[in-house]
């Protein structure tokens, strides 16, 4: 019956995708075409990997602020290691790492400290936005060799590498979220932690590795935004965190906790992507695209928890 | 699961219906796009206008667009590949990040169309493999001179002076602290007590100097590299009541920056007529678009702002 309702509502935000497309293609021919929709999943990428690890946080009932900062700590690092002549593989490992710690970290201060995640996560946000600062001097960090670039401009039958990465991201999440003990945990500790705990789940080992997730899915996309940008910025990824949450709940991910997954998510952050495309397209002033993308924010989440409401 | 079926067949038939339309055959008319750091801040609304006007005579379609926030690199760089898949005819960008926006500028190259920069460089080793028309912008190092001039003159040689920078990194930023430090080099009284960055942004202009306030009471001096944390200064200062006490320089010369001088909250700033930068912007991407020979750097003059020269619209 769960499953029955939550494929019915990732339907509400699929038909609003499509609707999307529908409407784009009627007004401007430039949208769909292969190029342009392939444009829009490079485009849509950073936001999408963010959005899977900011999904197992909201399951789990919580929220994570420190993201966008992440972004730029990770990035930071893989810049700072590639800069020291380190093999890719190695400074890519670096900055996972570097992600999942500082998430790792959100964890301990939200199970160990008793913080709120709104809080713990705040405070993070501007530790890592520090951190990136300190390690940087404040400067941009650039100039990498051809081989790492290919992370965001590589091809693979005309698909963007960074499109593949997503897909990834994607199918390992659904599998975790799906498949595994830790995935059911995630969505038990978001339903009732106090219930879950009962049970014997160990909820602050499970809760500390749900945003470890989040830090290293920050992480993944820092690899892109780095490559895509030939740069790393200790300001990359400011305000990130928001753009992450609106694609996860538009998914339909309940804010509350418990329900909700990947499939939804990305849908919404397509939704975000195509909408950002398409008024760039139509060469909308930058004043009204704003309105317009934080209108759809709340009708997409009015239409759904309209559907929600309408099922028995 | 059906309705997803349903939706697919319909995607799939726009699909079709749209590869029977040949993009573009309604644009009489060549369309040029100015992509701008953002539109929050009234130098680039000025450059806006110049731009829209240029575009009104030489009778083109411009679009301009911007990244709601001028640290959003990322945001900027998809806006120009939108702008190429939308198949304007030239681009002229205000890169928001020197070395971050040369993979867009590739992209621009790679689909054939022309791109302008205007008024922030991009870094020279980074944008070494990628083609620009021109660039349309003033000489920033220059402008940092002559502001630096300015104080070491009307200090009579003595000044402690705190410093409010861009976003580091910023080549614009970066061009005229050198140029003011170098100007005042030859002036052994007039020192930096402190240099910290406000990000552009005139909320933290007012924040970073009151904190500079209170850690250099004897500051007599700030420069802000531009008029927006300048004006924030301004009001840190007055919030501090020592209007008059302190001397406010900027850069920019934006509206509201020559009110301030006009009424002594200011001292000086320096006038860089964006509105200039954006007709001249457009009308080199009208050539390039047409095949005509553009200069390889358009020079925007620039221009002391004080007391003497800052009603409105003096100056140009």
């Amino acid at each position: 019956m769960a499953a029955l309702r939550a494929s019915g509502r990732r339907l509400g935000t699929v038909v609003g995708l499509v609707g999307l497309c529908l409407l784009l293609s009627a007004l401007t021919p430039y949208f769909l075409t292969v190029s342009n929709l392939l444009n829009v999943l490079e485009q849509t990428a950073i936001n999408a990997v963010i959005a899977a690890g900011m999904t197992f946080v909201i399951i789990s009932g919580g929220i994570d602020l420190s993201v966008g900062s992440l972004v730029a700590l990770a990035g930071v690092v893989l810049a700072l290691c590639l800069q020291a002549q380190a093999p890719l593989v190695v400074a890519i490992a670096a900055a996972c790492a570097a992600g999942a710690a500082f998430g790792m970290l959100n964890g301990l201060a939200i199970t160990w400290g008793r913080l709120p995640p709104f809080i713990a996560t705040l405070g993070m946000m501007s530790i890592a936005r520090g951190c990136a600062l300190l390690f940087t001097g404040g400067r941009p960090v650039s100039g990498f060799d051809v081989d790492f670039r290919h992370v965001a401009t590589g091809r693979f039958l005309r698909v963007p590498a960074p499109v593949f990465i997503t897909l990834a991201v994607y199918l390992l999440g659904r599998f975790v979220l799906a498949e595994t003990r830790f995935g059911r945990y995630v969505y038990a500790m978001g339903g009732n932690e106090e219930a879950t705990r009962l049970s014997g789940v160990n909820v602050r080992l499970h809760k500390t590795m749900v945003y470890a997730v989040s830090g290293l899915a920050s992480a993944i996309a820092a690899v892109v935004l780095t490559a895509r940008l030939n740069s790393a910025q200790p300001i990359a990824g400011i305000m990130y965190e928001l753009d992450a949450i609106a694609a996860t709940v538009i998914g339909g991910t309940s804010l509350m906790g418990g329900e909700g997954g990947l499939g939804g998510t990305i849908v919404g952050a397509l939704i975000m992507g195509v909408l950002r495309n398409g008024l760039n397209l139509l060469g909308v002033s930058s004043f009204v695209q704003q309105i317009v993308i934080g209108l759809v924010i709340v009708f997409a989440v009015v239409i759904d928890t309209s559907l929600k409401s309408r099922r028995p | 699961m059906r309705l997803i079926r349903l939706a697919t067949l319909v995607l799939a038939a726009a699909a079709v219906a749209a590869c029977n339309r040949a993009p573009g055959p309604a644009a009489a008319r060549p369309r040029v796009a100015l992509v701008l750091k953002t539109v929050n801040n009234p130098f680039f609304i000025d450059m806006q206008r110049g731009a829209e006007q240029a575009a009104t005579d030489l009778n083109v379609d411009l679009v301009v667009q911007a990244a709601e926030r001028e640290t959003d690199v990322d945001r900027q760089m998809q806006i120009v590949e939108n702008l190429i898949q939308a198949r304007v005819g030239a681009i002229a960008l205000t890169p928001s990040g020197s070395r971050e926006l040369v993979p867009a500028v590739g992209k621009a190259n790679a689909a054939g169309i022309p791109v302008v920069v205007v008024d922030t460089r991009l870094d020279k080793q980074a944008a070494a493999g990628v083609k620009t028309v021109t660039f349309v912008g003033s000489d920033n190092y220059r402008g940092g001179q002559i502001i630096g001039e300015y104080l070491v003159s009307a200090s009579g040689g003595h000044a402690r002076a705190v410093v409010l920078e861009g976003i580091p990194g910023h080549e614009t930023g970066d061009s005229r602290l050198r140029g003011f430090r170098d100007a005042i080099k030859s002036a052994p009284g007039v020192v930096v007590v402190a240099s910290q960055p406000a990000n552009w942004e005139r909320d933290q202009g007012f924040t970073v100097f009151q904190n500079l306030m209170q850690a250099h009471p004897d500051a007599d001096t700030v420069f802000a590299c531009n008029d927006m944390m300048a004006l924030g200064a301004v009001e840190a200062i007055a919030a501090a009541g020592k209007t008059g006490k302190i001397r406010v320089l900027g850069f920019d010369a934006i509206d509201d920056a020559r009110r301030a001088i006009l009424d002594g909250r200011m001292a000086a700033t320096v006038a860089q007529f964006p509105d200039r930068m954006g007709r001249q912007a457009i009308e080199s991407a009208v050539k390039a678009l047409r095949g005509e020979p553009v200069p390889a750097e358009i020079g925007v003059p620039i221009e002391l702002v004080t007391r003497t020269n800052a009603a409105p619209g003096s100056v140009k």
